[in-house]
């Protein structure tokens, strides 16, 4: 299987120094598992994606180019050019823009799959498949089977990075392909306020101001709602509708069912 | 027949330097070496006389059956092979003269075997150990024999063809030991106190800074025994298994995977891979391996000789290093290993892989921010070097300020040096770790980046002396980083403080009836020589000190250092638990400490026990009371 990770110039998240995202550290450690990888940078430079070669990385092909441009089109163009079964991204960046966009742009443009948030990634049963262990919201997990080519982002819950290597790295190469042509990245037409990051405690929305400690705990954990866990195994659809719709009610979405009969 | 013994000496002498050079040739497989020969010959009597026996006197037994044994056999055979001279062959007096060596021989080898039979102590070796006390004092009993009938003029009787061929039984089974069996460490230990790989640790002095890596070496670290340069192959093969540093092993007495002088035996093995069996105490709850019968494989990995979990349960303590009679260098062979580990193959333990990085990425192993090290002393109006760019004391305040239990000790040591007016400063948001965890863990790589760093910034600075309360950082400062370019006066702050009240600047009160008892960190004592400072605070304060068994260069370490507490490896119990009963044992109600990861490892001890309390929290208590 010919794999390909998306590499970012990444910011350590406290010192700003350049690093590999964690993310992508991620990634490569599920792509070496599974077949034969590079690694793919576009950017002005290749020092901060360079990283990856002490995490097992044996090529890195570095897209020059300018400082400002979009990396999209280089990267799309190097992908149409590379055809691999299967691209492997960090859900997000680290540092920079971070908006998690970039892996989307890429697959619509390659008019490939992309199956977000990735823990786990196994050869599938039949050629040319790959199953996917999907993160959702609350530790769920999704099992997908996904034909390739595909395009899958990894989530923070994938195992944790390998250790970087210098020696390692020192056998790892990058190639650089220079005079990439690339287009201005567009203005973000929204300014953007930076400030230096803040801790702040978790709002809990659904904690009352009154009663006792207990009672407050126990409703800001759904530690007695909880009890009757909403999870319907293989529903009906009309289960599942009225599941959904008593759900939508319940949080005020939609109105308070109607009576049937109306009133006299 | 009065040839015979003298002949039988030459034969012994043949075979001995046969099988010596057979060994040599695997010595030399190993890399090269700069060795001054020249000087290193000059010092041998002074290493061996003097700091050898320095060591080997510990024991007093043991100093007194060698002197015997080895003095008697060299004195013996020496005179027995000079006999082929005509003038000494005949004459009986001279023969007397070889019959008195031959009979303290003899009496040295009882002395071998009283210490080995019925039962010999756990530590030391079995196998082909058992079988010495015999040989020597076959040799030595027919030479006595054999002497004394020549002495006596009875030049050829049948008695003294047996006894000869007693001795000769003896004789030649002593120099055909030489190359695999318990003999190998008088040839190997005599050329290796030549071929020192640290000369500079002779003449009671201290040479304990590890060796610069060249990271641009074609392997880094050691893979093979073939990796390391070849006089350590040589020190490694003058062991003599006495097992002292498994005794001093503080992983070893934890019930870790390790044992210093089984590790030294693994990596002689792992040379030939004909080496006959080890018959010593085992790594104590060994992983299961698979040692391959190639010579020069790989050493380390659980399909090799050296299970992963031994190479990291080490703490670098350098007490194994202290007790070896042989002088031998089991921290730097663990450190080398180490590096292959964790820069060739990126095994280092698993909870490092996010330490390392984030120590790369942030110059922190947290990965907090560096401008928050200076929280600890919110309120105190620390100064900051950058604002004033001078200063006579640089205070470095290490790791430990991030841990709020060791944030109170720099409050003290701050609120001390303010009342002394001493004029000091801080890096503040400028200073990183030295890089001394990186490279215990091997990361050589991350610390070379960190060191440079460091010197680089203390380079823009001018001050007196730096002083810490970090003796990891000390030795950092003080002794690695002068490869890079750092030279400065480091001072712990334990010194310090003892020069201020000397000085009377500083006016200790009364901690009348407090017993105290102190915790040498390794890295300020056995690494550094410095054990006297501390103990001169306490009773300057008035604290009973009381001592531990182990103190001084000699202590037990609290299992913090060489990165043990993040490999964590299992073992039967915690390193600083021992430590701790061995405090509770002196009766003391407060252990004083001058280390932040002392502090820690002790701190961590559950149940009833003695207070945890650095020498400058000790010393401001005083201070309070009297004032």
């Amino acid at each position: 299987m010919k794999i390909v990770v998306l590499l970012s110039a990444g910011a350590h998240p406290v010192s700003s120094a350049p690093v590999l995202p964690r993310l992508e550290a991620q990634a490569l450690r599920l792509a070496l598992a599974l077949g034969e990888t590079t690694g793919l940078h576009a950017g002005p430079s290749a020092a901060p994606a360079a990283d990856a070669l002490g995490h097992g990385l044996g090529l890195l092909t570095h897209l020059a180019t300018r400082e400002g441009d979009d990396p999209i089109p280089a990267l799309v163009a190097a992908l149409k050019a590379e055809t691999p079964d299967l691209v492997l991204a960090g859900r997000r960046g680290q540092g920079g823009e971070e908006t998690g966009l970039a892996p989307y742009a890429v697959a619509a443009a390659l008019g490939v799959t992309i199956v977000a948030d990735a823990v786990a990634l196994a050869p599938g049963a039949a050629p040319g498949s790959l199953v996917v262990e999907q993160a959702l919201p609350k530790g769920a997990r999704r099992r997908l089977v996904v034909r390739l080519p595909a395009l899958v982002t990894v989530h923070p819950g994938a195992p944790a990075p390998g250790a970087y290597a210098y020696g390692v790295a020192r056998r790892g190469r990058v190639d650089t392909i220079w005079g990439v042509a690339g287009s201005a990245a567009e203005p973000n037409p929204i300014a953007v306020e930076e400030r230096p990051y803040r801790p702040r405690p978790k709002l809990m929305r659904s904690a009352p101001g009154t009663g006792s400690a207990a009672e407050r705990l126990a409703a800001a954990t759904g530690g007695m709602a909880s009890s009757g866990a909403n999870v319907l195994v293989q529903p009906t659809p009309d289960e599942a509708a009225r599941a959904i719709l008593e759900h939508l009610r319940r949080i005020g979405v939609l109105a308070p069912a109607v009576a049937n009969k109306p009133a006299a | 027949m009065t040839y015979a013994l003298p002949v039988l000496v030459f034969v012994m002498v043949a075979l001995a330097t046969a099988q010596a050079l057979r060994r040599a040739a695997w010595w030399r497989q190993g890399a090269a070496a700069e060795v001054a020969w020249g000087p290193g010959l000059l010092a041998l009597p002074r290493r061996y006389l003097v700091d050898v026996h320095h060591v080997v006197a510990r024991d007093a037994y043991a100093s007194r059956m060698h002197a015997v044994v080895a003095g008697g056999l060299i004195v013996a055979t020496v005179l027995a092979g000079l006999a082929i001279l005509p003038s000494l062959g005949g004459s009986r007096l001279y023969w007397a003269i070889v019959a008195l060596a031959f009979g303290v021989t003899a009496a040295g080898s009882l002395l071998v075997g009283a210490r080995r039979y019925p039962a010999k102590p756990r530590r030391l070796s079995g196998g082909r150990f058992q079988i010495l006390p015999f040989l020597l004092l076959a040799y030595a009993l027919g030479g006595l024999a054999g002497a004394l009938l020549l002495a006596l003029g009875a030049a050829s009787t049948p008695a003294l063809i047996a006894a000869l061929a007693l001795s000769g039984v003896g004789g030649l089974g002593l120099a055909y030991e030489v190359r695999r069996g318990p003999m190998r460490h008088a040839v190997a230990g005599a050329l290796h106190l030549v071929a020192h790989p640290r000369p500079g640790r002779f003449r009671s002095r201290l040479d304990t800074a590890l060796a610069p890596l060249d990271l641009d070496a074609a392997r880094l670290g050691a893979e093979t025994p073939a990796d390391f340069t070849w006089n350590r192959l040589l020190s490694y093969d003058s062991c003599i298994q006495c097992g002292r540093c498994e005794t001093a092993c503080p992983a070893f007495a934890a019930g870790q995977p390790l044992n210093p002088k089984r590790l030294i035996q693994d990596l002689v093995a792992g040379m030939t891979a004909d080496e006959p069996p080890y018959a010593g105490s085992p790594y104590p709850n060994a992983r299961e391996v698979d040692p391959p019968a190639a010579p020069l494989a790989r050493l380390i990995g659980p399909d090799a000789r050296i299970h992963p979990d031994t190479l990291w349960a080490c703490t670098t303590c350098r007490a194994c290093v202290e007790e070896c009679p042989m002088m031998i260098e089991h921290v730097d062979a663990i450190v080398s290993l180490r590096r292959n580990e964790t820069m060739e193959f990126a095994r280092p333990p698993e909870k490092a892989a996010d330490i390392l990085s984030d120590l790369r990425g942030a110059g922190e192993p947290g990965g907090r921010a560096l401008s928050a090290r200076t929280d600890f002393a919110a309120g105190l109006d620390l100064p900051v070097i950058s604002a004033r760019g001078e200063a006579d004391v640089l205070l470095w305040l290490g790791e430990g300020a991030y841990d709020l239990r060791y944030g109170r000790t720099l409050r003290a040591l701050v609120r001390l040096m303010r009342d002394a007016g001493v004029d000091f400063a801080v890096l503040g948001a400028e200073e990183r770790d030295t890089g001394d965890l990186a490279r215990r863990l091997g990361d050589e790589a991350t610390y070379q980046q960190l060191a440079r760093a460091n010197v680089e910034t203390l380079g823009r600075y001018r001050f007196g002396r730096i002083v810490t309360a970090d003796p990891h950082a000390l030795h950092a400062l003080r002794n690695e980083y002068r490869v890079f370019g750092g030279e400065w006066t480091v001072v712990h702050h334990t010194a310090l403080l003892l020069e201020l009240i000397e000085a009377g600047r500083l006016k200790p009160g009364v901690l009348g009836g407090l017993s105290v008892t102190y915790h040498d960190p390794c890295y300020l004592g056995r690494y550094n020589g410095e054990t006297e400072a501390p103990r001169k605070v306490l009773d300057l304060i008035g604290a009973s000190r009381v001592e531990m068994a182990r103190s001084g260069r000699r202590s037990m370490c609290c299992g913090g250092g060489g990165g043990a507490p993040i490999s964590d490896v299992a073992g039967d119990r915690r390193i600083p638990d021992i430590r701790m009963g061995q405090a509770i044992e002196t009766g003391a109600a407060v252990v004083a400490v001058a280390c932040p990861t002392c502090t820690a490892m002790l701190e961590g001890v559950t149940g009833v026990r003695p207070d945890v309390k650095d020498i400058a929290e000790l010393l401001l208590a005083s201070m309070e009371l009297g004032a």
